[in-house]
């Protein structure tokens, strides 16, 4: 939980960047977690004084949308996508053999997750590694990561 | 008699020649990077090629020419206009481009370009996306300045002639969305490009963004102009960083010429560009969900009517859209409606631009003209599947539309259906599946993503979608029944028939595209 400082910073900052309407809601959501990596629910409560929504609304725009989290993301993701392109270049057997991969580490540092599309489908298959995406991947390529990632 | 916009941009394109000039006597060293070649290494390429270059040369970073299969790339132009194209390139290689200026051209034996059609795309990859001097001085915002020196309602007539239709999907003359805005009376109305394109599958209108985005913005002023409009919106997707980035210099570098602002390019016209990001989600595309998303709403959609031409963003009306479609405007206000409507077929103009990708030897990015077979558009411009192996069947469309099988391959793209069992063109993806996929498990990823991605607002698409899947994953299992196909088949009319958007009105799409193509393998496995 913020302590009041906290919330009083959040509050002058959405203050001087957004303008008190409706329509900044999500421009103020995509700001909050940028700064904090998801959406802390006293931070949805200071951009619903700021812009006169109640939180109850707040909260169901933040979890309606797919790039926007209320919870603590894990340190590291490998996202791996599972879209008909990459399944069609492999992409089932990288993210069976990266779970094993971490399994065998027994790490619960690391996530890993399924992407629907990637959006860089001639490039397949793609995975992304906290915010770079890689294309072609390739066993080894995750293998490293994985290696890396648990070694953080 | 020359308009007050032609005499404005004739002098912005004299000092872009001028400044221009600086560079004639020089090697030009292009490196395409978009956000999928920088994933195969291209911004550590434009990295290496940028600290070794020597004084003779100058670097510029374009968009992707769309040949992702052999991303990396670098073209080297020396002064005589001569041409190399280096493919796969690797940071390794950089010394060995450097010292190679002046190559003989390595370029027709891999000309990507060979059957395709460019207007669209024409300049990806070539031209700077970062600088507008190149685009003013490849003819751009020519078409601007035409439609600047006319009235609305020949503009749109204009538009009307050239049988353009939307390119997101629903494909909706695009001179009848602006006519009925602009007719609608109220104080203000808005223009939101939509570059949404949260579709699998689909990457064209980023590889757009990328290599063109001046392109995008012409058509937008264009659009805007006609329909009565002074605030435009462009909406990119949440994770469109490098879009983002081009699009808004873009519009920062119009916006200091005087082609966005106040009294554009002289014409008295006034007209002002805001950019907005998605927060993700397939359904969000969908052009009264967009508004919601706009407004600071839930991703749902809204009840038509009220069309957004009437009441759409903050209840004004709204023209929204594709960024494709209004890529295709400038061309047909600088070159006429009649040049515009050679392209294509009897039932559609233009060209499409086409995202392949799959088991493809040539994946990437392609415009051919409407008409254009799948045939040739995934054995001749794709490659065919890699390493010589059968097709087992294509996707087209994505997850709103179905697969067709090898034997459908000769149907030739046009709006809006391509087969009565629901397979459509939508916004044009393109993803070829080789004998080792399973067309019914791609099915089922289809079906699970529609499941996914629904918003839950109306209950035959929340409840019905999952139970899509559910049937489905019985047959793949080995425990399905009769029953399961009569299931599959209710779901698909119930869903189609009572959901308010699109989403929900296609997710059936696949199921009858599968049972319509692939029906003895479904019944074969209904037989347990």
């Amino acid at each position: 939980m913020a302590d009041r400082t906290q919330r009083n910073e959040l509050r002058a900052t959405l203050r001087e960047r957004f303008p008190r309407e409706r329509s900044q809601l999500l421009p103020a959501l995509q700001y909050i977690q940028d700064e904090h990596g998801y959406l802390p629910g006293w931070a949805m409560e200071v951009a619903g004084w700021h812009l006169g929504i109640p939180s109850s609304e707040v909260y169901g725009a933040a979890t309606s949308y797919t790039e926007l989290s209320t919870s603590e993301p894990a340190s590291h993701v490998i996202k791996i996508c599972t879209g008909l392109g990459c399944r069609a270049n492999g992409s089932l057997e990288l993210l069976e053999r990266t779970k094993q991969e971490l399994d065998s580490a027994d790490d619960g540092n690391v996530a890993v997750e399924e992407v629907p599309c990637g959006y860089m489908c001639a490039v397949a298959p793609v995975a992304k590694w906290d915010h770079d995406w890689i294309g072609r991947a390739t066993i080894d390529d995750l293998k490293a990561i994985a290696r890396e990632a648990t070694s953080i | 008699m020359t308009s007050h916009a032609q005499r404005a941009l004739d002098s912005l394109k004299a000092s872009a020649t001028q400044r221009a000039a600086a560079h004639s006597d020089m090697t030009r060293i292009v490196v395409q990077v978009g956000h999928c070649s920088a994933a195969v290494g291209a911004d550590q390429v434009a990295k290496a090629l940028a600290s070794q270059v020597p004084d003779s040369s100058y670097i510029v970073t374009t968009g992707c020419d769309g040949a992702c299969y052999d991303a990396p790339r670098v073209v080297v132009t020396s002064p005589d206009g001569a041409r190399s194209t280096f493919s796969g390139v690797k940071t390794e290689h950089v010394g060995r481009i450097l010292g190679s200026s002046g190559l003989p051209t390595q370029y027709e034996s891999a000309d990507p370009y060979v059957g395709q059609h460019r207007i669209v795309l024409d300049g990806c990859g070539e031209i700077d996306p970062t600088s507008l001097d190149e685009y003013l001085l490849a003819g751009g915002y020519s078409g601007l300045a035409s439609a600047l020196a006319k009235p609305q309602e020949k503009v749109i007539d204009e538009v009307k002639a050239s049988g353009l239709r939307g390119r997101g999907g629903a494909y909706f003359p695009a001179g009848m969305k602006w006519e009925s805005a602009r007719k609608f009376p109220s104080p203000d109305r808005y223009l939101v490009v939509n570059c949404e394109e949260g579709e699998p599958g689909i990457f064209k209108d980023r590889h757009l963004m990328e290599g063109m985005p001046h392109r995008i913005i012409e058509g937008a002023l264009i659009a805007a102009y006609a329909a009565g409009v002074h605030s435009i919106y462009i909406y990119i997707n949440a994770e469109a960083d490098l879009s983002t980035e081009r699009m808004k210099q873009a519009v920062d570098q119009a916006a200091r010429a005087g082609i966005i602002g106040e009294d554009v390019l002289g014409s008295g016209y006034n007209v002002s560009v805001t950019l907005r990001r998605g927060a993700g989600g397939y359904v969000c595309g969908e052009e009264t969900t967009l508004l919601n998303t706009m407004e600071g709403d839930r991703r749902e959609p809204r009840l038509r009517p009220p069309f957004p031409t009437e009441a759409g963003l903050f209840g004004r009306p709204t023209v929204i859209n594709n960024a494709e479609t209004l890529a295709s405007v400038p061309v047909i206000m600088a070159h006429g409606a009649a040049a515009f409507a050679e392209t294509g077929s009897e039932k559609a103009t233009g060209t499409k631009v086409i995202s392949l990708s799959g088991a493809l030897e040539r994946p990437g990015v392609v415009e051919v003209p409407m008409g254009t077979t799948l045939r040739e558009i995934v054995f001749g411009l794709g490659g065919g599947i890699i390493g010589g192996k059968a097709i087992a069947g294509v996707a087209v469309g994505g997850p709103s539309s179905g697969i067709l099988p090898d034997s459908m391959l000769e149907t030739a793209i046009a709006p809006g259906m391509l087969h009565e069992s629901g397979v459509m063109l939508g916004a044009g993806g393109v993803i070829a599946l080789d004998e080792n996929v399973d067309v019914l498990e791609a099915v089922r990823s289809l079906a699970k993503y529609n499941a996914d991605e629904s918003c839950g607002k109306c209950t035959p698409c929340r409840e019905g979608t999952p139970r899509m899947v559910d049937a489905l994953d019985r047959l793949l299992s080995g425990a399905g029944s009769p029953g399961d196909l009569d299931e599959l088949r209710g779901l698909a009319e119930v869903v189609g028939a009572a959901s308010l958007c699109g989403l929900g009105q296609a997710a059936g799409g696949p199921i009858n595209s599968a049972l319509h193509f692939f029906g003895d393998e479904l019944a074969a496995l209904a037989k347990g």
